[in-house]
């Protein structure tokens, strides 16, 4: 591909203009290229799943010339959900441990009996190791539910454990728990694999579990994706991880306790969403590592592997990637800003915070009046949580006066960078000024990690039906988020305060 | 000396009046003034609390009445006419100690009543007797007695604890001396267009094209609203009530017709604001008719008409296609119950298994009665887009062999057929919920007859035992879990063909300053609301 193609193709992605297989594939179109063009436009369409899961069927008949091209859209994609899937792993920790927190304060007969063990999952994936600890010794203490439920509980106090650097206690809870069954295993493989354990091949682990879960018939479970997801991201089997994910509906809960006759209550993995969110992010870095490997596009292959190696920590490689692509073909400038702007973010992750903001101040005033770019730097301040008051004032400023679509990134910015902030009301505001309204819900029209984050500052205004409605459009493409919905559907249940009253319109 | 004396009392009384004054206006800096002319898709049949049924009227009568308790931006309850209130320990008595310092709206040529407890008991007397004519009844059923204790105190007994039980003594008090007729509530009592209230706004006329003027309430016990004036314009055609915003016509519309909300965004001059009244539309179904109490013709209608398509060609897609009884945003909705797939082999298949065979005109019949039904819609929903919903539905059906005749009618003729002669087979509607998510008035069997919700005569005995089990649990997560089968036996039978949810956008004028919108009463907190200016 010429070098002028190249940077049509990449303008046009990242512009997200539907166009750009007019300009990618000039001439009669073969099925190849159509495969890849349509991955281009899910990405512009924000559907990853389906975008990443037609690809990879199509790619075994793609011709050898095609594969990078054909890796590189594949990347984005899963850049992308990884990204989101970040952001929902957020929302659903946040929403869930509300939850499960009222559940397990319930008493009398007809309360929850695992409410609490599932709070303690919240809080294990939330970092509160300690709490988690303790709340699972409570439970397995008090009879610990039924078998499955035992042998869970142990592997996640092993893993409690585990965390607080107690080796020896977490090899006994894990020696102690009955992993016969197939999510058992699949999590044991997690928490070796999360221990750093390989000499226990957590990856043999989990191919026996999922061997064992296919053949017994049933389908396979979302506490199995769970654990073996992790796993097989952290070894690189991204192929495996993608069969498995396509053999698990995801919208099912983990366990249902009936309560009587007339209650049920489902709970749902707190593992799933992290693990996607690491599998999406390893299979992006994978395969825009092969696309770099084709020198035509190692400049945007490099672009999207900065963001991806930054997405993961790996901040000397995102420097690396990021320097590169700087310094190589005549990119937009709108990518280059981007860089840019990410060179100081990575900086102010190693510690150069005054060398960041002088980057970004530099920036800003050297291109006054340029929203993207003011967008952009006020989302990273936000996902940074970095105070950027002088920029957030210019960019409120500028937001007012301006106007058109340009002017709805910059309102994005701002919400973003509020709801970083933790400021819901001025988040509010801003994401809905960023918010295409003629399409309010579509994720064709809204990207949606905006979604999430307006959902996010909904939920904490208590307006939940506004983000109850994001959710149900989003589950269309995105299943996983049920557990989002049911945790805010059971806080909604409780929330809200009407009389009950109904009229005819 | 007695002329000092007169001097300091026209003094005292000019302070005092003075201080009267200025205690009612608001404290919070912002100017007063200013008219707010605002667009509604239709003319309320009455403006009072008790006996209107719609949406409109909600409206208004959220600015010119109280309840006892109200509830803030953060869904919290807090005091309104009771300044507080205490629960006993069995949370089934419940007292309200009243403020002293409101007055009633005062009518031409009188001075102003004070509220009392008086107005309290006679509110939930007259609400309750078995001739008024109110959705209500079903939802204070749970009210044992009420009792004034002093003029300032009264209290509630309840048969029994309910879950959000504060919530429910929002309902709207009305004075003792309102209604002409103090026994009970009808239509034809002159109070139901003239009401009197305590609420910001004070109705002072509805002109001859149905305009419905308010005026604010200088005497409002939280302060003097900022704005002077709220009119209510009656628009039957969304387009023009858009056109009326645009050339300034109005400042506000309630509820943005989908198709125009690009064009809305795209003006610097306007804001839109979404709000989630919890709604749907639907068609539903006459039990009464015996080709319509067979749940497979239900359901092939359901399966016969084509919801995405509609929604996309006449609302832009602007909504989310539902299947069951309650929205999308709501708590209730059950995630596992999927939409009835646009199938009209199987709605054949079905109307066959119920026993209709192809006449001679193309059309289905049984036992020699051709299937031909008669669908009502409401005038004021004679938009273009309703129009073609309606069109579309007559044609999806005549391609199964039923025969739909479309009759549009006025608002209160179109209430009168449904809801009191239930002279219909179909109905195009669509029910507004607050976040409740209480559907016992639309399908208990109990909710069966004159200006009652379950206007088309549905009784399914298992339906009628959980909305009984939903109301008697305090357990919010057995109430989910209710609610939930609620919708799944409801998707199934069909007494309507569930449609969807409509986006929900009030888009207003950037000059009207701090506007907070209730999402189902809309206008609750409308007294803080002010014009840039005061003008």
């Amino acid at each position: 591909m010429r070098n002028a193609q190249v940077e049509k193709l990449f303008t046009r992605i990242g512009a997200g203009a539907v166009l750009l297989s007019l300009i990618l594939f000039a001439g009669p179109l073969h099925a190849a290229d159509d495969a890849v063009q349509k991955a281009i436009k899910a990405v512009e369409k924000h559907r990853y799943e389906e975008g990443a899961r037609d690809l990879r069927q199509a790619m075994q008949a793609l011709e050898q010339s095609k594969q990078s091209q054909a890796q590189l859209a594949l990347g984005m994609l899963y850049l992308r959900n990884a990204e989101l899937h970040r952001e929902l792993a957020q929302a659903s920790l946040a929403v869930s441990a509300d939850h499960l927190k009222r559940l397990s304060a319930e008493r009398g007969g007809s309360r929850s009996r695992i409410a609490g063990f599932y709070l303690a999952l919240v809080n294990l994936e939330s970092g509160k190791g300690d709490v988690a600890s303790a709340q699972l010794e409570k439970f397995l203490a008090d009879g610990g539910g039924d078998a499955r439920l035992k042998a869970r509980a142990k592997i996640a106090s092993g893993a409690a454990a585990a965390r607080a650097g107690k080796q020896e206690q977490a090899k006994a809870a894990w020696a102690d728990a009955d992993t016969a069954e197939p999510d058992a295993k699949a999590l044991l493989a997690a928490a070796f694999s999360r221990g750093g354990m390989t000499d226990r091949n957590p990856a043999a682990l989990c191919d026996e579990a999922v061997m064992a879960a296919k053949r017994s018939g049933k389908p396979l479970t979302t506490t199995l994706a769970a654990g073996c997801l992790e796993v097989y991201a952290s070894t690189g089997a991204v192929d495996k991880g993608a069969d498995l994910l396509a053999r698990t509906d995801l919208r099912m809960p983990a366990y249902r306790e009936s309560i009587g006759k007339s209650k049920v209550l489902s709970f749902y993995d707190p593992q799933l969403l992290p693990a996607l969110a690491d599998f999406y992010l390893r299979a992006a870095v994978s395969s825009l590592e092969k696309a770099a490997g084709d020198a035509s596009l190692r400049g945007i292959a490099n672009y999207y592997l900065g963001e991806a190696y930054a997405l993961s920590g790996s901040l000397d490689k995102a420097a690396g990637a990021t320097a590169q692509f700087l310094s190589s073909a005549q990119m937009p400038p709108q990518y280059k800003n981007r860089a840019l702007v990410r060179q100081g973010a990575i900086q102010y992750q190693k510690g150069k915070q005054t060398e960041a903001i002088g980057v970004w101040d530099e920036l800003s005033r050297g291109q006054q009046g340029n929203p993207e770019l003011l967008a952009d730097i006020l989302d990273t301040c936000g996902r940074l949580r970095i105070d950027c008051p002088r920029l957030a004032q210019t960019g409120a400023t500028s937001a007012e006066s301006g106007d058109g679509k340009r002017f709805m990134v910059l309102n994005a910015g701002l919400g973003r960078y509020y709801a970083g902030k933790k400021d819901n009301a001025k988040a509010l505001a801003y994401l809905e000024a960023g918010r295409d309204k003629g399409n309010k819900n579509k994720i064709e029209a809204n990207d949606p990690l905006l979604l999430v984050q307006l959902a996010e500052a909904y939920y904490r205004t208590k307006k939940f039906s506004e983000a109850l409605e994001i959710y149900f459009e989003m589950s269309k493409q995105f299943p996983q988020v049920r557990q989002i919905q049911e945790a805010l559907q059971g806080i909604y249940s409780v929330e809200h305060k009407s009389a009950g009253d109904v009229k005819i319109n | 000396m007695k002329r000092i004396l007169v001097v300091l009392s026209v003094i005292a009384a000019l302070a005092a009046s003075f201080t009267a004054a200025e205690a009612a206006k608001k404290k919070d800096g912002k100017p007063d003034g200013g008219t707010l002319n605002y667009g509604e898709y239709g003319r309320p049949a009455t403006l009072d609390p008790v006996t209107s049924n719609e949406m409109i009227s909600l409206r208004i009568t959220e600015l010119i009445f109280n309840g006892l308790v109200g509830i803030n931006e953060k869904q919290e309850i807090v005091p309104e006419l009771a300044e507080k209130w205490e629960v006993s320990k069995d949370n089934r008595v419940y007292t309200f100690f009243l403020r002293k310092d409101v007055t009633w709206h005062a009518r031409e040529g009188e001075q102003p009543k004070p509220f009392t407890a008086d107005d309290v008991v006679f509110t939930y007397h007259i609400m309750m007797h078995p001739k008024t004519i109110t959705p209500l009844k079903v939802r204070y059923e749970f009210i044992s007695s009420v009792e004034k204790i002093d003029d300032s105190t009264v209290r509630f007994t309840l048969k029994r604890p309910i879950l959000n039980a504060l919530a429910k003594f929002s309902f709207k008090i009305i004075p003792k001396h309102g209604p002409a007729n103090s026994d009970y509530l009808t239509r034809d009592d002159p109070f139901v267009q003239h009401p009197v209230g305590t609420g910001p706004f004070m109705l002072k006329n509805v002109t001859p094209e149905r305009e419905i003027i308010l005026v604010a309430n200088d005497n409002y016990f939280k302060g003097r609203p900022h704005i002077n004036q709220f009119s209510a314009k009656p628009f039957a055609d969304q387009n023009i009530m858009t056109q009326a915003l645009m050339f300034n016509a109005i400042d506000m519309i309630v509820l943005v017709n989908p198709r125009d909300i690009p064009e809305i965004q795209g003006d610097k001059r306007f804001i839109l604001q979404p709000y989630n009244a919890l709604s749907y539309s639907f068609f539903g179904y006459n039990m009464k008719n015996p080709f319509l109490a067979d749940k497979r013709v239900r359901k092939a209608f359901t399966h016969a008409v084509n919801r995405q398509e509609m929604l996309d060609s006449f609302f832009n897609g602007q909504g989310t296609i539902i299947s069951g009884p309650f929205a999308p945003g709501s708590w209730a909705y059950n995630l596992d119950v999927q939409p009835l797939a646009f199938d009209p082999q199987k709605a054949s298949s079905l109307l066959a298994e119920a026993g209709f065979t192809k006449g001679a005109d193309g059309f289905l019949q049984k036992d020699g009665n051709k299937l031909e039904l008669t669908l009502k819609v409401p005038i004021e929903k004679e938009s273009e887009a309703i129009k073609r919903v309606v069109l579309a539905f007559k044609n999806y059906l005549k391609n199964v062999g039923v025969d739909v005749k479309v009759e549009f009618k006025e608002w209160q003729a179109w209430k009168e057929d449904v809801f009191l002669e239930h002279d219909f087979d179909i109905v195009f509607a669509s029910w507004v919920f607050d976040d409740s998510a209480d559907i016992s008035s639309l399908f208990h069997s109990g909710e069966i007859g004159p200006w009652k919700n379950n206007f088309g005569s549905y009784a399914n005995a298992e339906v009628d035992g959980l909305i009984n089990e939903s109301k008697l649990t305090l357990d919010h997560e057995k109430k989910r879990t209710i609610n939930r089968k609620l919708h799944a036996i409801l998707a199934e039978e069909n007494p309507y063909t569930f449609l969807w949810t409509l986006t929900n956008y009030t888009a207003y004028h950037k000059k009207i300053r701090r506007v907070a919108i209730h999402p189902y009463k809309f206008f609750t907190f409308a007294d803080e609301w002010f014009m840039e200016d005061g003008k």
